[in-house]
């Protein structure tokens, strides 16, 4: 791929600086090569030869970008600066040979200890998307799905990842509808319980579960990273898994995740012969968790809870999926809780995946607004759909002293069901 | 730059607000028209001051060292007016964000140079006021760069300018020295009018840093309509017989078939995408004149000949109307990528003849120019569609937009509307000013700027 191949896209920004007004990273560095039109254009002056792509300063502003599309979607010409960034993250990692992040985090992280200590503290959680051989036997995942390797800087995490601790399959007696439960590493690997919510809300609701064992990452944190070659083969092994699968749908409980599927894959895996029909079957029958329940209907009846609670929405699941309506219904109809919107529930809450690891006190300063609104909520739990998104919400607000609970949707319904009080 | 200047920069701003690194300074090198610099004409140093005493310091240090400086807000202007020089440097007002006052009972307000416009509306609108500029920029366009380019908006046919709202302004002259013009009061005339030859002024004469504007009360209500022509000369025609009805509405914009289609495509709200044209109108103020004037108007059109008048039943299907113009941009740069946005404005009654003018220099040159106009002010935006890397249709284009300047001249009409000269039109202002105008003009720049700081290349 050359330079010059993304100038039919690039050209389509007629430099309005509507983006201005939506970019979450433009906001906090007010440089104007951070914003969209910026991005953009240093993307322009590669093609026309006057920016240097070799240059660490122009692949730094390459990797200022969160992947929220707060920008496409403002965008009076419709420039899809997700597969501009996409596609320059992956020229910089075919040219320089290693991914994004692992550059960045070896010349900045390094050497800057508070990135350290957070390579530490987030070690854990990196630590299982990286490191996993793929369970059920059928070999090693292809490579590290960060692209990264941390085993050096932490230490083993959870033993039992979430796919260990159920079943292949949860029956249920006169099933409703089946589907397949994608979990994702972040559920297997950090936040098994969301993944046990899921089953749980299910189960209860006359669904059952498949659980295929031989899930791979979805291929997002690579693939946003510039790393190509290994998203290719971590999709293709996905759809491989779920495409064929009888089911009613193939069910995730991650914004990204989904995402991948339903619209990243298609992009993706657009050169692999045979692969187009089962990609599109896929991504039709996939749904988000909280979509799929608002569609069949709770039939389960709730204790409730008393809670006032608010929502976040991620960016992979309300701009990439549309899911926005659907988790406000479930949530506003449990018993006893009070629901409150957030002044801008749908501004990127800053973490987008390894983007807080390259840039943690940028990422944390975006965050700082969302922990604002969630104080200024009133709320007592935050409510949404990424684990991601969960994580460094729940970091801010620990970090700034903020009291409240963040729950995965699929957790808040599962407690309300369970709850004796 | 010398490393002397630039340190002395820092010293006045302080150095976490200079942006020294190439790839920064190069996104200073374009704005929203279709010129850019680009590496010939890199900035020096982009700069962001906190105060007008920072302002002051860097322009007399630019007097003293002698190099450009250009004045930038959120670099939304369409006509080239914020594109530097080589060595130039950017300075970007927009660390100036308060809003000083909303003085409610004097119905006035002062804002600093880089408060966005629509968060001042918002602020304004919650106290029951209004601030009526609204250009399409609105959300992220500066009230700065509103002064200097002394924007226009939809709501300019009843409503007037920015310059109809400008009470008196802080500026910063280009040789440092910090003046106030005007007054906070609604009458002001002591000595020459020195607001009014700021506003617009596109940042050549002096640097905007606070301004006083004046507010009116929040209209109570708003009634929106289509109006449906098979004919744009039809609708044209249609626009002067509104306002001799005695009927001004706030906003009459006219759209012709490819922005029809085009939006259409990109909204899907039912547009009749068989129309040749469509006036969307919108009429405020006392709920309870409301339809009347609608009625009025919905007449009016019928009797030009409108095939179908509908008025918006509720505030939805009004917001989706909105939606639909303000995507109007967005919609026809699918046809081609590259828009030009030309900005000729012509008394109300020619509209019907400029409207013919520009079809007929379309097929000419034989390229596509659809035409979107804030018809109720007279101007009308002739949207040129082409692509940019076809360099001999870009060269039609240049000739295209040539004629369509001395067409709207020929009428009485003005090179620029809303958008300002810029870059962009500079060549071609002495056809609007003749020799004497110019001389005038430039005698005004060198008795203020002396050294010939402030946006340099406009000029
Ligand atoms: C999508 C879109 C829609 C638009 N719609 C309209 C519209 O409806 N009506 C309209 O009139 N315009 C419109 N514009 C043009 C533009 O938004 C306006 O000209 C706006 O006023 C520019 O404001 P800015 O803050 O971006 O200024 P900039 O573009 O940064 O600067 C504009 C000019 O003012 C000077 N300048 C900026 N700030 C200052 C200051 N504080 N003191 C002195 N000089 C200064 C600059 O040197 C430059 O010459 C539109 C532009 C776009 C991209
Ligand atoms: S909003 Fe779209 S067209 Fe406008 S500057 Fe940003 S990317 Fe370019
Ligand atoms: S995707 Fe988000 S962070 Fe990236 S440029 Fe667009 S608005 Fe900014």
């Amino acid at each position: 791929m050359q330079w010059s191949e993304l100038e039919k896209e690039v050209i389509r920004c007629i430099k309005c600086g509507a983006c201005q007004s939506v970019c979450p990273v433009f906001r906090e560095l007010k440089a104007e090569s951070t914003v969209a039109r910026g991005k953009i254009n240093l993307i322009r002056a590669v093609i026309r030869g006057d920016v240097d792509a070799a240059g660490a300063g122009f692949e730094e502003r390459m990797s200022w970008c969160l992947m929220c599309k707060a920008c496409q979607e403002s965008c009076p010409s419709g420039v899809k600066l997700d597969q501009l960034m996409l596609a320059a993250r992956r020229k910089l990692a075919e040219d320089k040979g290693l991914p994004l992040l692992k550059r960045l985090i070896f010349r900045l992280g390094l050497k800057n200890r508070r990135l350290f200590d957070l390579g530490m503290s987030m070690g854990s959680v990196f630590q299982g998307l990286v490191l996993r051989p793929a369970p059920g036997g059928k070999g090693m995942l292809p490579r590290l799905p960060m692209g990264l390797d941390m085993r050096r800087l932490v230490s083993p995490v959870d033993a039992r990842p979430f796919r260990s601790r159920v079943p292949a399959v949860v029956a249920v007696d006169n099933p409703r509808k089946t589907v397949a439960f994608f979990t994702g590493c972040m559920i297997n690997y950090v936040y098994p319980q969301i993944g046990e919510a899921v089953v749980e809300v299910l189960k209860r609701n006359g669904v059952a579960v498949v659980i295929p064992a031989d899930q791979h990452c979805c291929g997002t944190p690579v693939y946003v990273n510039g790393d190509v070659p290994t998203a290719v083969e971590l999709a293709r092994a996905t759809v491989d898994t779920l495409a064929d699968l009888e089911v009613d749908a193939v069910i995730t409980a991650c914004g990204s995740c989904g995402a991948a599927l339903r619209k990243e894959y298609a992009a993706l895996l657009a050169d692999e012969p045979g692969y187009a029909a089962k990609v599109a079957a896929l991504a039709a029958k996939t749904k988000d968790f909280a979509e799929f329940l608002a569609e069949v209907g709770l039939t389960a009846e709730m204790r409730g809870l008393a809670a006032t609670a608010t929502y976040h929405d991620s960016c992979h699941l309300a701009r990439s999926q549309g899911v926005r309506r659907q988790p406000r219904q479930l949530i506003a109809g449990v018993p006893g809780l009070t629901f409150k919107e957030l002044k801008a529930p749908a501004r990127c809450c800053g973490a987008a995946g390894s983007f807080s690891l390259a840039h943690y006190d940028l990422s944390r300063s975006i965050n700082d607004h969302k922990v604002d609104d969630i104080a200024a909520s009133g709320a007592d739990t935050v409510v949404t759909g990424c684990p991601m998104c969960m994580m460094h919400i729940r970091d801010g607000m620990n970090q700034r002293g903020v009291a409240g609970e963040v729950l995965h949707t699929a957790e808040l319904l599962a407690r309300a069901y369970k709850d004796e009080k | 730059m010398e490393q002397a200047v630039v340190a002395a920069v820092k010293g006045i701003v302080g150095a976490e607000h200079v942006l020294e690194k190439y790839e920064d300074r190069y996104c200073y090198t374009y704005d929203a028209s279709a010129v850019t610099a680009g590496k010939e004409g890199m900035p020096a140093l982009v700069v962001y001051p906190g105060s007008a005493a920072e302002v002051s310091a860097l322009l007399k240090l630019a007097n003293e060292h002698r190099f450009p400086v250009i004045p930038r807000g959120a670099g939304s202007n369409v006509s080239g007016g914020s594109i530097p020089c080589a060595g130039a440097l950017v300075m970007v007002l927009t660390r100036l964000n308060k809003i000083v006052a909303i003085d409610r009972k004097n119905m006035v307000a002062e804002v600093e140079a880089g408060v966005i416009t629509a968060d001042f509306q918002t602020e304004v609108e919650k106290l029951g006021l209004f601030y009526p500029p609204d250009p399409a920029s609105k959300a992220f366009s500066t009230m700065g760069g509103n002064v200097a380019e002394c924007a226009g908006g939809p709501r300019g046919a009843k409503y007037g300018v920015t310059r109809d709202y400008v009470l008196g302004l802080e500026v910063v002259l280009p040789t440092g020295e910090i003046i106030k013009t005007g007054a906070r009061t609604m009458k002001c005339v002591a000595g020459y009018d020195l607001t009014r030859l700021m506003t617009g002024s596109e940042g050549t004469l002096g640097v905007v840093t606070k301004a006083i504007v004046k507010l009116l009360p929040l209209p109570e209500a708003k009634k929106t309509m289509l109006a449906i022509f098979d004919d744009v000369e039809k609708a044209a025609e249609t626009v002067a017989q509104v306002f001799m009805a005695g009927v001004i509405p706030t906003t009459l914009e006219l759209l012709d078939n490819i922005y029809i289609r085009n939006i259409e495509a990109a909204v899907n709200i039912g547009l009749p995408v068989e129309a040749e044209a469509v006036l969307l109108i919108e009429v405020d103020g006392d709920a309870a004149v409301l339809d009347k004037q609608v009625g009025i108007i919905a007449r009016i059109c019928r009797e030009q000949g409108a095939t179908e008048v509908k008025v918006a039943k509720d505030a939805k299907e009004a917001d989706e109307l909105w939606v639909a113009r303000r995507s109007a941009f967005a919609a026809v740069s699918r046809v081609r990528p590259t828009i030009i946005g030309e900005d000729c404005t012509v008394p109300r009654d020619k509209i019907p003849e400029m409207v013919r003018t520009i079809r007929a220099i379309a097929d000419k040159y034989n390229i596509i120019i659809a035409v979107l106009g804030h018809a109720g002010d007279g101007n009308l935006h002739a949207t040129i569609l082409t692509d940019e890397r076809d360099k001999e249709e870009m060269a039609r284009v240049e000739k295209a937009a040539e004629e369509i300047f001395a067409a709207t001249l020929a009428v009485d009409g003005t090179l620029t509307g809303e958008h300002g000269i810029g870059l962009v039109k500079k060549k071609y202002l002495p056809l609007e000013l003749g020799e004497g105008g110019m001389l005038a003009m430039r005698a005004i720049k060198k008795a203020l700027d002396p050294n010939n700081i402030l946006n340099p290349e406009l000029v």
